[in-house]
């Protein structure tokens, strides 16, 4: 199997699972728990139907959309994800050139694996920004510093992750960042050789937003659980959610918003936009899913904010679904990090041509000709 | 396993599998991305169920019904698909006659293998065209003149085709018109002697209709995908419909609309009916039931225009349902396509027996003696 063999998240899931060490590969599959907000992120689609309209004139179809200020040539854009380089040796600078061809938004997290200074030396085309709140005061200051120089686009803050949620497959797998060689791990690192090849030539693996302040994310092998549970500020409030804001001074989003009056608060506090999401499954097991909990909260804001659906989303229909239903556009994880992980900057660019295409097949079996055509008169329930 | 082992649709669709090369099978039996609405079309019925009234006196029950201008023996018919020459060597022969002999309507498609002018003088009983239009206007106007003159009784222009849907199933096959051989397909062809001598022996794969216009669907190896992407026009507007609507000048079905706004406009261009339905699960997934959708349909222009329900008919009681909802007939395709691979003429005429068998004894078991004594109260839905 290789790239070529690719036509659709589930195949490039295949190709990232045999070429990922599984300590790696678990990290990036699974989630809290049992998995059962993970996998509703993804059937939640499956509850509501799209009804198409006919003979529309569709030969030119536009996928464009507004966000943040920003206009996008795709409805979706890459969320922040951690530590990339760890899934293939280009890292963020894959992902990040990636965007840019298809001119969406890169999403950067704060354990990105290459800096900020670099990500905007190479890409020019609108990128966010994912920041995790620190005890170190002084740690959250000169990130943000950092971030305002290198000219990004946007600010997210995530809040879902006041602490570590219980990633149990990463408790099996020994998984730690770096990695490190335990007994039963080494057998899966010593399988995929041209992984730890890649892994120990191309450059020194480091976190360079954090690295002036902890050994911790750079050469301590520490578990991503032990790092929210211990360098993170667990007495994150709404004070302190729109001091950022205000210092910010830019487009500033809350990522991770589940209910209504948090919804609202955003907007009290000043935000522009808001993600629903739930961190893909990975914090807590048994809350909602984003796409089942859209609808109340486009209903509340949707006027005032750009809200986002993050999560779960697997095919071009599944973003069909949420932006009828209000969404400004959606985002994702794994439905670039697995072609990531499968083959670097070809297998991002050919994800995401993948959905773009999905969306833009979709768009025309609906007889819709702009993002602004999908709404909720193109939805049905399924009866209960 | 012979012809007279099948007693229903999983037993044709097996013995279809039997006497297929697989790219062939997988084309009929294959739906779009994940087939969620695939499977959906007739899992919908499952969520309503019958109500039979008793002592009625069903010794004479009359199943006929008068659809798209003709009387019918009972309310099915096989709805209009492409390329029969590759199910089985006889291809549009075998089931055109089959289908007279039935006494019901039978539907031929634009991407026929036997001309308009042969199927004509094979099957004298009603016949519905079914119309694709294509980038090249002038083949429209040539199909509608030369079905008028061979005696066609109806005709449906398709509006959910306006691109190909993904089907990933012809992606992994290697699906082409007319088969290819690959290195990947070859071991099915051999593995299935019986169809394979049967084609190379039997007249040559055309596409009958279109064939003096474009070659492009004779000799070249093309996939139906890209046939689809380079010749139907995905500009095809309302203005076209009612064009077609006036130069046929007979009774005119609408294939492929689900929304209530769509079928208003149908009955407002002049249509006599519409045929609710997903093309079978192979254009949109995620897209709704036609069964789903059927009764917002029927209560919106079910006294304007006939409403013919289109996918997922498997057994006598789904058409049952959908009469009970307002449908003035049903259409199917896999089933009776399985049945033309399974035994040619014998296995659709076998198919189709049956069917008529099991609208039969349902409606004596729900004590109705004609159609119009199927109506909604004698349905519920089941909550769940
Ligand atoms: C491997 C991985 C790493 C992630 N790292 C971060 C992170 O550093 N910061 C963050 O805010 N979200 C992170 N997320 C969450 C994503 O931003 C996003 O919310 C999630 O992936 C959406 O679900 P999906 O993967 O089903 O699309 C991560 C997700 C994955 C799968
Ligand atoms: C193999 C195959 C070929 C088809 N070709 C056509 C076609 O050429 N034109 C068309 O309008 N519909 C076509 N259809 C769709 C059918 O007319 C019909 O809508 C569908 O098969 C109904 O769903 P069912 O198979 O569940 O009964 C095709 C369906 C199948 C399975």
């Amino acid at each position: 199997m290789n790239l070529k063999d690719c036509h659709n998240f589930y195949d490039f899931r295949k190709l990232a699972k045999k070429k990922l060490p599984a300590p790696i590969f678990h990290y990036i599959d699974g989630a809290a728990d049992d998995e059962i907000t993970y996998r509703r992120n993804t059937s939640a689609f499956n509850e509501v139907d799209l009804v198409p309209n006919v003979l529309k004139g569709v030969e030119h179809v536009d996928l464009s959309t507004t966000i943040f200020g920003k206009k996008l040539n795709l409805p979706f854009y890459c969320a922040p994800t951690a530590l990339q380089r760890l899934f293939h040796y280009d890292g963020e600078r894959a992902v990040g050139k990636a965007a840019k061809k298809y001119n969406t938004m890169f999403g950067v997290s704060a354990l990105s694996t290459v800096s900020v200074e670099e990500i905007s030396s190479i890409i020019d085309t609108p990128k966010m920004f994912q920041f995790y709140f620190h005890k170190d005061r002084g740690l959250n200051d000169a990130v943000l510093e950092r971030v305002k120089a290198a000219k990004f686009d946007v600010m997210a803050l995530t809040v879902d992750t006041i602490t570590g949620g219980n990633r149990e497959r990463d408790l099996r797998t020994g998984f730690t960042s770096p990695p490190k060689l335990t007994l039963s791990s080494l057998f899966s690192f010593a399988v995929k050789p041209m992984w730890g090849i890649n892994y120990l030539t191309k450059g020194k693996f480091e976190l360079p937003h954090l690295q002036d302040y902890v050994g911790e994310g750079t050469s301590t092998a520490v578990s991503i659980g032990n790092y929210f549970s211990t360098m993170l500020d667990q007495s994150m409030n709404w004070s302190d959610a729109e001091k950022l804001c205000s210092k910010w001074g830019g487009h500033f989003a809350l990522k991770g918003i589940m209910s209504v009056e948090d919804a609202k608060r955003a907007v009290d506090i000043g935000c522009t936009g808001i993600m629903v999401s739930n961190h893909g499954g990975r914090q807590l097991d048994g809350s909602r899913a984003p796409f089942d909990q859209l609808a109340e909260i486009v209903d509340a804001v949707g006027d005032k904010i750009d809200v986002i659906c993050e999560g779960g989303i697997q095919r071009g229909t599944h973003i069909l679904k949420a932006l009828s239903m209000g969404a400004k556009a959606c985002s994702g994880g794994r439905l670039y990090l697995y072609a990531l992980a499968a083959a670097g900057q070809d297998g991002v660019e050919r994800a995401l041509n993948q959905y773009r295409s999905e969306i833009e097949r979709g768009m025309k079996l609906m007889g819709c000709t702009k993002i602004s055509d999908l709404n909720r008169n193109n939805l049905r329930f399924r009866k209960k | 396993m012979k012809l007279s082992d099948c007693h229903n649709f999983e037993d044709f669709r097996k013995l279809a599998k039997k006497k297929l090369p697989s790219p062939i099978f997988h084309y009929i039996d294959g739906g779009s991305d994940d087939e969620i609405t695939l499977n959906r079309n007739t899992s919908s019925f499952n969520n309503y169920d019958l109500i039979p009234s008793v002592l009625n006196d069903v010794s004479n029950v009359d199943m006929s019904t008068t659809v798209l201008g003709e009387k019918i023996d009972f309310p099915l018919f096989p709805a209009a698909t492409a390329m029969h020459r590759l199910y089985h060597h006889k291809g549009e022969r075998a089931s055109a006659r089959a289908t007279e002999k039935m006494g019901t309507i039978f539907g031929t498609s634009t991407m026929g293998t036997v001309s308009i002018e042969e199927i004509a003088k094979v099957n004298k009983g009603p016949k519905l065209f079914q119309l694709y239009i294509h980038k090249d206007r002038g083949l429209t106007d040539n199909l509608i003149e030369r079905c008028k003159k061979a005696g066609f009784s109806s005709m449906c222009l398709t509006v959910d085709t306006v691109v190909a849907g993904n089907r990933e199933r012809d992606r992994r096959t290697g699906f082409t018109t007319p088969p290819k051989l690959t290195l990947g397909s070859l071991l099915s062809f051999i593995l299935h002697p019986g169809w394979t001598i049967n084609n190379l022996t039997h007249e040559k794969f055309k596409l009958a209709n279109i064939i003096h216009i474009t070659q492009k669907g004779t000799s070249i190896d093309k996939s139906v995908i890209d046939y689809i992407n380079e010749q139907f026009d995905p500009a095809m507007n309302w203005k076209d419909a009612e064009y077609c609507v006036k130069k046929w000048n007979g009774p005119f079905a609408l294939k492929g609309v689900m929304s209530v706004e769509d079928a208003k406009k149908a009955v407002d261009i002049g249509c006599t009916a519409i045929m609710i339905s997903n093309h079978g699960g192979r254009q949109l997934d995620g897209s709704r039931a036609p069964f789903d959708q059927l009764a917002e349909i029927v209560d919106a222009v079910g006294d304007k225009i006939e409403v013919i329900l289109d996918g997922g008919i498997r057994r006598g009681t789904h058409v049952l349902k959908a009469l009970c909802l307002g449908a003035k007939a049903c259409s199917f395709g896999k089933g009776y396509l399985f049945a033309l691979a399974a035994g040619g003429q014998k296995g659709v005429e076998k198919i189709l027996e049956n069917m008529k068998t099991e609208i039969n004894r349902d409606m004596k078991l729900m004590g109705c003696k004609n159609i119009s004594e199927l109506n909604s109260s004698k349905i519920v839905f089941r909550k769940s």
